[in-house]
């Protein structure tokens, strides 16, 4: 099993194999037979690797009973999500797509103009597209597999439509409009809740499965990031209020296991919340304690990236006349932030993960419905576990893997470890 | 009980004094400064500051005991704030066929579920005015403390601990289960006293297990107890012959039973009950309206199979019943004039029977023969027909 390092491929392009190399058997001779020991390693795991392959494949093609899956597929989506308001659905579905792809838009018009700036032949390569969409569109693919009407696939089909007419639309647009387009982008994220919750919509308690997921790890994301740069710097400020306040933060925050800071915004809040005051739903609670235990992580990280500046960096910003303000935004946090991407990603992806835990507070989400519906009628008694949970790992395995790649494509753009 | 106000309360503090924290870092990060030559001034001053914690605390402390005391005894009833709420929010079980559990079609259906909506209707007068919160058998009895949920209705076993120490006050029961033991067919076993040295399997953490070790030590019996998470895994090790016997709910084994693999004939429930197991919805102590009217739901629907009224019938016979003739039945169905003070509507026994139906289909819709469950009613028929719901009169 020889994989090139994808990292090492996309941040040296120059080294392209050599055209004709080695060809069939000398491949083989070369790699899997060089001396004796290793002719041993290879008949010993070959074997077991083949059956390894072989007993998956069997179960995934032949023994697996699938069906439990094709008949729970919108329960594994959205869980209790009431099924004549799916409509609500897709009509956020069909907004973020609008201004995802607007977004991408104009965020490829930038990094073209940057390219033309900088001289650089601004290209993309043919097969970018295929590795950085391939396993989100494998998870489509298997989605459609178990799709029992083609309304949802055309659904989905009209949404991707959508998101590259908007794509195009965003090229077009002047990059000095950016600031706009992201006003628009945080209005259409409002505005794609709204669709669901709003006029007389339904409340996001009843929200479950892939959904609530998705609404999990992006929120706590979009709060936690902010919020964990701005303690970050706040732990190194000069001002002792401000940077005790801050370690306790951090301090507190880590050292407490998520689970239980779960169930004590769910159970233990109520009572120290005057009875006048309306306790919020557990969803927010959830999503708040999910920003707060993140958001410590994340001001760690960066911290490590802020104290792996030189100082020299400061003192040439203040050397140029910056603001205080100016110097962290322009030349500070820019630097930092780049060389901590690897940790801030395993981070998102921890977030994705650790999502499962809402379970513990009575959330329904793609876990907790994987591990429920074995029970019904249809399926009772036939220990139908192992298709669920392979059928959920994969997509928490296709989020996890699309983060990372992005974070590398990320990585290989801004040159981190390069400069 | 007494700890856990505390460990609010400082919580309490910690989030107040990270919240404060935070607006000030925020604010001041524009003023951030990296240069470390200040910081070691900045030490002491950080100890300085410490007192000033504490002051805080003081205060928070006696706020915190009038918040603490507010939930439970605020005078107001459950009632009045659920009613005005215009929704009941159950604690339930999502994960226990028959009793609550997700559908295909992302419905919650059961036993329970019912029962749930049978207190919506008799309090709002909408069955569908429900919020159901799946809890875990751990969390349950918090969450009803706490006030996150209004009633649990979660296949609750009623005992002294749960009504007393745990907080909790409970109904009728809605079903009399047993825990019982399932064996092979073909093992020779008839009684539990034939199970000398015998491995049973069972569910951990639960009462279940409990009570096996209770039940075989009084018969002073040796056996070797198998756990499991869950019942498709125990049943996996109960078909390779990995122990004896198994031990549940006599419900959840007639469930099992009859959906064996093997065919109902290759395993056999023994007569024996090793323990009373009558479930149960249960509200928070200290508040005895709002246990009436969940108690009162509990008996209408039971009244109502006595009576002879289900939801085919029963807008019917609101119509046509003859108050004198008939004035017990004319009451209950809210035609008299007769307000027993519950604090519940007239007509609540109608909403409740029209909408969800009464004690006999709730049970024959989620676990009567006709269901995977099986189940018969035996115990759980009314006292005429020789089980134990003998409902109070109306």
């Amino acid at each position: 099993m020889t994989t090139t390092d994808p990292a090492t491929r996309t941040s040296e392009p120059a080294a392209t194999p050599p055209s004709g190399g080695p060809t069939g058997m000398a491949w083989v001779r070369e790699n899997l037979f060089p001396d004796v020991w290793n002719s041993l390693l290879t008949l010993t795991l070959g074997p077991l690797l083949a059956w390894g392959v072989y007993a998956l494949g069997r179960f995934l093609f032949v023994t697996g009973r699938w069906e439990i899956i094709t008949v729970n597929l919108t329960t594994l989506m959205v869980g209790r999500f009431p099924r004549d308001q799916l409509f609500r659905l897709w009509i956020a579905i069909a907004i973020l797509a609008v201004v995802i792809g607007l977004a991408l838009g104009v965020a490829n018009s930038v990094a073209r103009a940057a390219a033309v700036e900088s001289g650089d032949d601004y290209h993309r390569p043919w097969h970018e597209p295929i590795r950085r969409f391939g396993p989100p569109v494998t998870l489509l693919i298997v989605m459609g597999v178990f799709v029992r009407t083609a309304t949802p696939l055309l659904l989905l089909a009209a949404a991707l439509g959508l998101a590259a007419v908007a794509y195009r639309l965003g090229r077009m647009i002047p990059i000095r409009r950016r600031g706009q387009v992201n006003l628009v982008v945080i209005l259409g994220v409002i505005g794609a809740q709204l669709a669901i919750t709003g006029f007389d919509g339904v409340p996001r308690s009843v929200w479950g499965g892939l959904l609530l997921t998705i609404y999990f790890t992006v929120g706590a994301l979009l709060f936690a990031f902010p919020l964990g740069v701005a303690v970050a710097l706040g732990r190194r400020s000069s001002l002792p209020v401000v940077r005790g306040t801050c370690m306790v933060y951090i301090e507190f925050f880590r050292g407490m296991p998520l689970v239980v800071l779960l169930f004590t915004g769910w159970l233990v809040l109520p009572f120290f919340l005057p009875p006048q005051f309306p306790t919020p739903d557990i969803v927010t609670r959830a999503m708040v304690i999910l920003v707060l235990f993140t958001s410590a992580y994340v001001a760690e990280i960066v911290r490590g990236g802020l104290q792996g500046l030189p100082r020299g960096q400061r003192e040439a910003a203040q050397a140029l006349g910056l603001s205080p303000w100016k110097q962290t935004r322009l030349i500070i946090l820019p630097q930092a932030l780049r060389s901590v991407i690897p940790a801030l990603v395993g981070q998102a992806i921890s977030l994705f993960k650790d999502t499962t835990l809402v379970l513990a507070v009575g959330l329904t989400e793609l876990l907790q419905v994987a591990r429920i519906i074995p029970g019904q009628e249809d399926f009772r008694g036939q220990g139908l576990f192992a298709e669920t949970l392979i059928f959920v790992s994969l997509i928490y395995w296709v989020g996890s893997y699309w983060m990372s790649r992005e974070s590398q494509r990320l990585e290989a753009k801004l040159g981190v470890g390069e400069r | 009980m007494k700890t856990i106000p505390n460990a609010h309360k400082r919580r309490w503090r910690s989030m107040r004094l990270v919240a404060g924290g935070l607006v000030l870092a925020l604010a001041l990060a524009a003023c951030a400064d990296e240069d470390a030559e200040v910081d070691d001034p900045g030490t002491d001053i950080d100890d300085a500051d410490d007192p000033d914690v504490d002051i805080d605390d003081g205060v928070e402390g006696e706020e915190g005991d009038d918040g603490e005391a507010a939930p439970a005894d605020s005078g107001d009833s459950l009632l009045n704030t659920v009613q005005d709420r215009g929704a009941v929010v159950c604690g339930v079980n999502d994960a226990v066929p028959g009793f609550g559990l997700t559908t295909e079609d992302g419905d919650f259906e059961g036993f329970d579920i019912d029962f749930c909506r049978a207190i919506a209707a008799a309090v709002i007068g909408d069955a569908d005015a429900v919020e159901l919160i799946p809890l875990t058998a751990e969390a349950r009895f918090t969450a009803l403390q706490s006030g996150e949920i209004d009633v649990l209705v979660r296949n609750t076993t009623w005992t002294a601990a749960r009504d007393g120490g745990e907080g909790g006050a409970f109904t009728l029961p809605t079903f009399y289960d047993g825990q019982g033991m399932m064996v092979r067919a073909d093992s020779g076993i008839s009684s539990i006293d034939d199970m000398e040295g015998a491995a049973i399997c069972v569910l951990s953490g639960t009462t279940t297990e409990l009570n096996l070790e209770t039940e075989m030590a009084s018969r002073g019996l040796s056996y070797e107890a198998a756990t499991f998470e869950d019942n498709d895994t125990l049943q996996e090790a109960f078909i390779a012959d990995r122990c004896d016997g198994w031990t549940s709910d006599r419900s959840q084994l007639a469930a099992i039973r009859s959906a064996f693999p093997d065919g109902p004939d290759s395993v056999s429930v023994l007569d024996e009950v090793i323990s009373k197991e009558p479930l149960g919805p249960a509200v928070r102590d200290g508040d005895s309206q709002w246990l009436d009217a969940v108690n009162w739901t509990v008996i209408a629907t039971m009244i109502g199979e006595e009576f002879g009224v289900d939801s085919s019938n029963v807008n019917d016979l609101v119509e046509s019943v003859d108050v004198d003739e008939q004035p017990a039945l004319a009451r209950f169905l809210g035609v008299a004039g007769f307000d027993p003070g519950l604090g519940l509507p007239e007509d609540f026994a109608v909403q409740v029977i029209s909408q969800v139906g009464n004690y006999a289909e709730i049970f024959e819709r989620n676990v009567g023969p006709d269901t995977g469950l099986g189940l018969e009613r035996e115990q759980n028929a009314l006292y005429t027909d020789g089980g134990l719901h003998y409902p109070p009169p109306y």
